[in-house]
């Protein structure tokens, strides 16, 4: 019978039969911690196999994106800890200054399609993006990874998701990834891979994809695919430098457990209410509601083409009074680009409090958090009571943020 | 692998929080005494009752919520010999795993166990005895039987590597 993407995925990491349901020891081809959890992944690598050196430092990183530069003695130390471990072993860090962890694996040509990655960021899955598998795993299990360069796994089954119909302006990826969540709910994927298919699919460009895997989490899933088009091969070649770049592709006979429709034809821009981001409705059911803050960025929602999109609305506008506009965008790369191509100069004329880039209020980090009663439109992918802040977030699409922070209430893009 | 024990019966959705109090994540990191909080807030007279060998026995998606790695860790340093449900979240499953605590999903044989009995496993033949009768189970996977056998995915490792 034919393969799946995890399948094949796996298979090539372990060199034996892969079937839904086997657990299989599989080499990894990067290993990451961030700031979160990385001192713990350093105490326990130091506990548990002192005076060792990694299994190799070249395929390790850290990658510090939740509290950077660190505002707070714990962090600051964390932070420290890791770096001074990773000058013993020769290990690479990407410092408070570059950004998201999983966006720089993408970005700098360290994962490509068919990779595994693990790290301990529980949204390393949306490497989907590329076509390879990012898990998110406990300090325990990156320790040894870090050791070892492997990790036990127990191949998922797979849901193939279908979509039907195209997306048109201004709906944008992440209103088709919370009309995929709102379908298959918080546990639709439990313990499950997807695969998404379908003519939107197919137009999806990197940023769009990124947005899409990076919510599977949100579906209960383990990882969820889109099989790589031209753009997305032809940006892993250049930034990896490598001539030849393949996708896996799953087969035309592959076993699915499920298969879900979803046809977007008709599709209205979406919002999450608070505190559950599954709990998915029309923008225009949330309309009026005043709103205090805007969040922009997060692995979800803070790439180039979302500030492009957030610029072209805010351009020669103002912020309504009042309201707090944080934009972080997701990697250094991106904020350079604001910088240098104007549209910092658009953002900031607006009212918008541009900071360097990291994961912002969406790790609890520094900039983005609310206080009690506060309302926060965010970009990001978890609104769980307390997640960012005492406020009530909602989710939204970068244009539904900036539409409803020039009026200052929820506002729906496609009625303004 | 062969287990008894007396059963402690929970019900369906016990999550991290309760198995080990959220609010000792940060303040607690000494396994013994994380042991003495286990399931503080969901049964008080679990923590100080428990014996070793004890299994507990619970309803569905056993272990969801947050990913720490402590829920598993305090089940294990309290003793625990296995947790039986009907399902598991595939994080509490992983780190269950890798703390060296045995699992066994079971669809039929936690309705009928009582609270206070005492049941035996058998995990290499996938059978469960308890006062109602035999339930099978699928075996765990050989490379998770492997890790639980060392005693948790670190001794594994030491195993693994030739350190000990």
């Amino acid at each position: 019978m034919g393969k799946t993407i995890v399948e094949k995925i796996i298979a090539r990491h372990c060199r034996e039969e892969v079937t839904p349901g086997k657990v299989v020891w599989v080499d990894i081809d990067l290993r990451t911690a961030r700031d979160f959890g990385g001192a713990n992944v350093v105490e326990n690598f130091r506990r548990n196999y002192p005076e060792d050196r990694v299994a190799d430092a070249a395929k390790t990183f850290f990658t510090f994106d939740c509290v950077v530069p660190a505002n707070n003695i714990p962090y600051a130390n964390n932070q420290q800890i890791c770096r001074d471990f990773a000058q013993q072993q020769g290990i690479k860090v990407s410092d408070v200054d570059q950004g998201i962890g999983s966006h720089i694996l993408i970005d700098k040509g360290l994962c490509l399609p068919g990779y595994i990655a693990v790290g301990t960021d529980s949204h390393l899955n949306l490497l989907g993006a590329l076509g390879a598998l990012g898990q998110g795993m406990g300090d325990v299990d990156i320790a040894f990874a870090f050791r070892t360069g492997k990790t036990w796994f127990e191949v998922p089954e797979t849901i193939k998701v279908v979509v039907k119909g195209k997306l048109f302006p201004p709906l944008s990826p992440k209103d088709l990834t919370l009309a995929i969540l709102k379908r298959l709910g918080s546990k639709g994927a439990l313990g499950k891979s997807i695969e998404f298919y379908g003519e939107a699919m197919d137009s999806l460009g990197l940023d769009g994809r990124i947005t899409l895997a990076s919510m599977v989490t949100e579906m209960g899933g383990i990882a969820g695919f889109i099989t790589p088009n031209q753009e997305v091969l032809d940006y892993c070649r250049a930034r990896s430098g490598r001539e030849k770049i393949e996708a896996v592709v799953a087969d035309p006979d592959a076993h699915y457990c499920q298969t879900i429709e979803i046809d977007i034809a008709g599709l209205k821009p979406q919002i999450s209410l608070p505190y559950q981001p599954s709990k998915v409705v029309d923008v225009e059911e949330a309309k009026g509601e005043r709103v205090n803050s805007i969040f922009l960025g997060s692995c979800t929602n803070g790439r180039w083409e979302d500030f492009k999109v957030v610029a072209s609305i805010l351009k020669g506008r103002r912020v309504y009074e009042g309201v707090m506009f944080k934009a972080v965008p997701s990697t250094r790369e991106v904020y350079g680009r604001l910088l240098k191509e104007g549209l910092s100069e658009a953002l900031f004329d607006a009212g918008v409090i541009l900071t360097s880039s990291g994961c912002g209020g969406c790790a609890s980090g520094q900039v983005g958090m609310t206080g009690e009663g506060e309302v926060q439109l965010s970009t990001g992918n978890r609104n769980f009571k307390g997640k960012q802040g005492a406020g009530r977030t909602f989710l939204v699409s970068p244009a539904t943020a900036a539409v409803s922070a020039l009026n200052g209430k929820i506002t729906s893009p496609d009625k303004v | 692998m062969k287990l008894k024990g007396k059963v402690w019966k929970y019900g369906d959705d016990i999550n991290t929080d309760v198995i080990f109090p959220g609010k000792y994540t940060y303040t607690i990191s000494d396994p013994e005494e994380m042991a003495k909080h286990s399931l503080e807030d969901l049964d008080p007279a679990f923590a100080s009752g428990v014996s070793k060998g004890d299994i507990i026995v619970a309803g569905k998606n056993f272990g969801c919520g947050s990913s720490r790695e402590q829920a598993a860790t305090c089940l294990k340093y309290a003793g625990v010999g296995a947790v039986v449900a009907k399902s598991f979240s595939r994080i509490f499953f992983r780190n269950a795993i890798n703390a060296g605590l045995p699992l066994i999903q079971s669809a039929d044989a936690p309705d009928n166990i009582k609270p206070g009995e005492v049941i035996t496993i058998d995990f290499e033949k996938g059978k469960l005895t308890c006062e109602q009768g035999v339930f099978t189970f699928p075996p765990l996977p050989e490379e998770v039987m492997g890790i639980l056998q060392s005693g948790g995915l670190i001794p594994y490792t030491r195993k693994l590597l030739g350190t000990e």
